[in-house]
């Protein structure tokens, strides 16, 4: 039996916890299958045709050897080699057809795949980004690594052997009724025990390699984690701690294989049982037809023989189907980011003129716990707002929400009057960009990484945003300048070279407004105020929000809103809020550690 | 079958890959055995049935009955058998794969515990990670292909034997045939190879694609730019289709070629069988027997090239694992003992005094971070620890009295308590006062469950500020004898960063601190501090002392502030 399902391995989800992505359900699952293997009838009939000509070419030789025993025992007249040449000939035929066969069908899996994955990424790119943080990125990477590649399987092997199986089967167990209608019934006999087995077996399959897979994950991950935080296991004398963890680990890993492993103990030997009962049925049955005059022993050969050849096919549909909910499983994962509800819907309101405005916004992540307690804030254009606050006070929460990334729970932020949640997303890249302290830096080349907010901008215009950011001279420092590969395995570039990259990519972009949150964290503080105020002149007439915790920044803004429990505290220029002696006097004094 | 994991792992051999295999097989001995035996078992029940078969044929065409009757039965037996040893071997090859991925996996965990620090300095961490992802499957696969490459041999023979009873001449044919046939495909599986190769080179660059855009989703969709990614894949994903369709246009050809080839020897076996059984050297049911070995022989052949790839990949996979295992530790400790006291790096001439709170404000960040090393025994240097030098302790407890917390420390998963409480045994009061001190009280309020919260992989559901306030609670929870903290307050605001630094100087009231910090807010609150440029410690005194008599410090601490 199957050989493939010797220590499994496959794709993650945690089954529990409730900030996970969501998970396909059954329904979805077999719809959308069947969606994709009837994409490309033509290509698909086609290969079925080619593969049903080759099964139907190996099924010639049983039948010549059936002939060629019955001739042997009568004593007839046979001609040894006029039957090797037939049979020869048989077998060229099928080869040549497999080897189209395969091909056609192989190609068309490509296909599919492509469209797949695609399809995927596509998908993966518009998630909501309040669910992507919810689920952190370990789910995600998994799916888009492990699940994809455990899909490629599925599709590549597994869908083309089911069909080329069941299209064997079909072409036999038509032969088998052609050499004599009598001797399928023996084999009748192994249904039964094949169907309900298969369905007993199928039923709990699922969930059990479902779970069997995330505890593996699991497992993984945990080694991940150790060997990523070994320094932070040495500093803290976490050693026996991670030996714990990854020993329950494995213990769950190990409890989950051995349910599958119970259910296959079951399944197996069940279908092992069904394949033995049609040849032996066959056998002594045939053979009492043939003593009784039913059938020719021509016909009992090649019977037996057919039925032997049957396993093989239905051998590997049974295994495949196996394999089949494996990547039926990742799939499920893969589609269940579909299943994330859209945190936005394109409006029809465009936008008039550039004042952005938040109105009694209000902002949840979990349920019942607002962070945001009714923002109402009128950014006027072209000016440098500085946001303050302490940390938790909901300040980067609001700065997503002015950027369009969030849809308010409650209230609206608005751009000239249009509410930046209804607006196609390119629209909204055209008048409102956010930099987060969050950096990452795409795997390319430099320029491949600045180019994706501006695809059309030239080199020189790449060059003057890399010089209103500071980072002209580091940039042309590198051996390959603009063309170095950066990214994972490529060039290091360090967090606060990164922050500029961002910045940069922000100056290419060219938005009429800007969320800048902490967006210079990064870099050492007295380079970060010079970068500011060559940034400044860049975005000369543009509209900045800088939330920051420097205090340098504030100072230098036209307004700033001071954000306390999730509301806005203060407002107002920096001077008039020092004079007003309110909560950012007290954070200006403490800045400089002297009352004033 | 035993539970796993096993409790100890033991002491993996390192000396070679090979010797890595063995010993992994040596652990499992047992079960590996009765793996083999069953496997050896199922092949030998499968090699029988063609036997019996043609004997069952023999009975049908001498109208013999009672002989038909007992080759039916003989073959059902023969099927249960099958069945029987099949799912035992199963389940056994399970077991045996599972225990050399566990173990793995334990050794490889443990090493990397025991290189701690050293780790991330000596290789890339992906590529230990990357044990877990991909070269535990290949050592599990190795170790279980011996138990179905050793029962394919065992069927090789006995058909073998078989064939020469009925036949000697048609059982050579058959015997040199088939591997003849088998080998005759060589020359396709080198062009196979290379597309393949280039294929999955593609691929995992493809693999590599997409996990770049998730690792960078926050920041592609805080500009823009998805289009660009999405076609970016597209094009990519398309390269990776075309290669596949290569692959493919070999793959079929072999696929062709293994039906080709071994029916070319069905048919030469057709023809001498129908010529002897004419003759009447063979029965006719002998004839459909060497049929059936004709075409059952390809199964263990083919095993048995799978058994020299798997155990080349498990060879390499071992290599990868046997390398992390031959490392060692690049900080060793001696055995002398200290009562503590003046912590100094002769170096910089940085001296932390025992009881205070002192500061180091280097004028860049590395030259903190290289004293902080240094002082921690991450780096060698000459470092006193009271009267001794802190090279001749014991490491462990150098790493016990001191604690180095910086801000690539890393949050694990797991409670947010067992997060704080590394020693697992602080009481309620305790971790309360730490998150006090360090300001983070607000976030476990703000989790559902407080304290017994689940926390995620490397604590992303906590903003930048969040992280480093838990992690600085942390250090305080383990009140180690000497906190060396490094820019504990980089990422959270002023305000905060005041209160910090006010309940930080309480919290470590009595004990020994180092923070390496430029903020004036927490510069203000040390008891002494030191000014440290060019890897010198250049000037010492308060905050206010050095804001008047060291204007480089002054430059450096006012951030260039009007």
């Amino acid at each position: 039996m199957s050989e493939r399902t010797d220590g499994q391995a496959g794709g993650s989800a945690e089954p529990d916890g409730g900030r996970i992505l969501p998970v396909a359900d059954r329904a979805q699952v077999r719809a959308y299958a069947r969606r994709l293997t009837l994409q490309h009838p033509r290509a698909l009939a086609a290969a079925l045709v080619l593969h049903g000509l080759a099964a139907a070419c190996g099924l010639a030789v049983p039948w010549l050897l059936g002939g060629l025993v019955q001739d042997v025992h009568d004593g007839a007249g046979v001609a040894p080699a006029a039957v090797a040449l037939a049979v020869a000939g048989f077998l060229v035929g099928q080869a040549v057809l497999v080897r189209y066969a395969v091909y056609a069908s192989s190609a068309l899996g490509e296909k599919v795949l492509a469209e797949l994955r695609e399809e995927f990424v596509g998908r993966v790119l518009g998630l909501p980004l309040s669910a992507v943080e919810r689920a952190g990125s370990g789910d995600l990477i998994t799916r888009t690594s492990r699940d994809v590649d455990s899909l490629s399987r599925t599709v590549r092997h597994a869908v083309p052997e089911t069909l080329i199986a069941l299209v064997t089967c079909a072409v036999t167990v038509g032969a088998l009724v052609l050499v004599g209608p009598l001797l399928v019934l023996p084999s009748l006999l192994a249904a039964p025990v094949l169907w309900f087995s298969t369905r007993w077996y199928l039923r709990r399959a699922r969930d059990g390699y479902l779970r069997e897979s995330a505890a593996y994950a699991d497992m993984t991950d945990g080694l991940a984690e150790t060997v990523n935080g070994a320094r932070t296991v040495e500093a803290l004398g976490l050693q026996e701690r991670r030996h714990r963890r990854t020993d329950a680990d494995i213990a769950r890993s190990w409890a989950a294989e051995r349910y599958t492993l119970g259910l296959r103990t079951v399944w197996f030997p069940a279908v092992e049982f069904g394949y033995v009962i049609p040849i032996v049925a066959t056998l002594v049955a045939g053979g009492a037809f043939y003593i009784e005059g039913w059938a020719s022993i021509a016909q009992v050969t090649s019977a037996v023989i057919y039925v032997q050849q049957l396993i093989d096919p239905l051998d590997r549909l049974l295994m495949w189907i196996d394999e089949l909910q494996v990547g039926g499983a990742s799939m499920a994962r893969l589609l269940g980011v579909s299943e994330v509800p859209d945190d936005r819907e394109a409006g029809t309101a465009a936008p008039d003129g550039r004042e952005l405005r938040a109105d009694g916004v209000r902002y949840a992540y979990r349920e019942g716990r607002d962070v945001l307690h009714g923002i109402d804030l009128a950014v006027r254009p072209g000016e440098r707002l500085a946001v303050v606050g302490p940390s938790g006070a909901g300040k980067s929460t609001l700065g997503r929400l002015l950027a369009g990334i969030h849809g308010p729970r409650a209230g609206k932020v608005t751009v000239g009057g249009a509410p930046l949640v209804e607006l196609p997303l390119d629209d909204l890249r055209g008048q409102v960009a956010l930099v987060t302290q969050e950096h990452h830096v795409f795997r390319g080349t430099l320029r491949d990484n600045l180019l994706i907010a501006r695809p059309e901008a030239d080199d020189d215009a790449i060059r003057a945003a890399l010089a209103a950011v500071d980072a002209g001279d580091w940039v042309a420092a590198l051996p390959g300048g603009l063309d170095t590969a950066v990214g994972s395995g490529g060039e290091e570039v360090s967090p606060a070279q990164a922050q500029q990259l961002a910045l940069a990519r922000l100056v290419l972009a060219d938005p009429h407004t800007l969320v800048l949150d902490e967006a210079t964290s990064l870099i050492d503080p007295r380079a970060a105020r010079h970068l500011e105020r060559s940034l400044a002149a860049v975005l000369d007439g543009r509209t900045v929000i800088a939330i920051a915790h420097r205090l340098h920044t504030a100072h230098d803004a036209d307004r700033v809103a001071v954000v306390e429990g999730g509301r806005i505290s203060e407002l107002g220029s920096h001077d008039e809020l020092v004079a007003a002696g309110g909560s950012y006097a007290a954070l200006w004094s403490s800045w400089h550690g002297t009352p004033r | 079958m035993r539970s796993l994991p096993a409790a100890d792992p033991g002491i993996p051999d390192a000396r070679s890959p090979v010797r890595y295999l063995l010993w992994i097989a040596r652990n499992q001995a047992g079960p590996l055995a009765v793996g083999i035996a069953y496997a050896v078992l199922w092949w030998l029940t499968m090699a029988l049935v063609p036997a019996f078969v043609g004997n069952g044929i023999d009975a049908i065409t001498d109208r013999d009955l009672p002989g038909l009757l007992t080759w039916g039965a003989l073959t059902f037996a023969l099927g249960a058998a099958q069945a029987v040893t099949g799912v035992m071997r199963h389940r056994m090859a399970v077991h045996n794969w599972l225990s050399a991925a566990y173990r793995t996996v334990q050794v490889t965990v443990r090493q990397a515990t025991r290189l701690g620090a050293t780790l991330p300095r000596r290789m890339s961490t992906g590529e230990v990670v990357s044990v877990g992802n991909s070269d535990i499957a290949h050592i599990g696969n190795a170790i279980d292909i011996l138990l179905r490459g050793t029962g394919a041999v065992v069927a090789v023979a006995a058909v073998t034997v078989i064939m020469f009873g009925m036949s000697p001449v048609l059982g050579l044919t058959v015997l040199v045939g088939v591997p003849l046939m088998a080998a005759a495909v060589a020359p396709l599986l080198k062009p196979l190879h290379r597309r393949q190769h280039a294929h999955r080179d593609l691929q995992g660059e493809l693999s590599t694609r997409a996990t770049d855009i998730v690792a960078g989703l926050r920041v592609l969709r805080g500009v823009g730019g998805e289009q660009v990614f999405a076609d970016r894949y597209a094009a990519e994903s398309q390269r990776v289709r075309r290669a596949g369709v290569r692959v493919a246009a070999v793959d079929s050809a072999l696929e062709g070629a293994q039906i080709l080839l071994p029916g070319l020897l069905i048919a030469a076996v057709t023809w001498l069988g129908a010529a002897f059984a004419i003759e009447g050297r063979i029965t006719p049911g002998d004839l459909v027997t060497f049929y059936g070995y004709a075409v059952f022989l390809v199964a263990p052949m083919r095993t048995l090239t799978e058994a020299a790839d798997k155990l080349t990949k498990g060879h390499v996979s071992a290599r990868r694992v046997v390398r992390i295992l031959n490392l060692e530790p690049e900080m060793t400790g001696g055995a002398a003992r200290s009562d503590g006291g003046l912590l100094r790096d002769v170096a910089s001439g940085v001296a932390v005094r025992p009881g205070t709170l002192t500061a180091v404000a280097a004028a860049t960040p590395e030259e903190a971070v290289a004293v902080a090393e240094r002082l921690g025994r991450y780096v060698g240097g000459d470092v006193d620890f009271g009267d001794v030098p802190l090279d001749t302790l014991p490491l462990a407890e150098v790493r016990r009295r001191i604690l180095v917390a910086d801000n690539g420390a890393r949050l694990f998963a797991g409670t947010l308590r067992d997060e704080l409480d590394v020693s697992g045994t602080a009481p309620d009061e305790v971790l309360a006062e730490a998150l006090h001190a360090a300001c983070a009280e607000d976030v476990v309020e703000a989790l559902p469950g407080g304290l017994d919260a689940p926390v995620a992989e490397s604590g992303r559901e906590f903003s930048g500020g969040q992280q480093q306030r838990l992690r600085l609670a942390r250090a305080l929870v383990a009140d180690p004898e000497v906190l060396i903290l490094v820019e504990p307050t980089s990422a959270v605001d002023a305000h905060t960063e005041a209160r910090i630094a006010d309940r930080l100087a309480k919290a470590r009231q009595g004990r020994t601190t180092l923070v390496c910090t430029t903020s004036p807010l927490v510069l203000d609150r040390a008891d002494h501090v030191i000014y440290v440029e060019g890897g010198l410690a250049r000037a010492q005194g308060t905050h206010r002392e050095l804001l008047t008599t060291a204007p480089a410090y002054a430059a450096t601490v006012t951030r260039g502030e009007d």
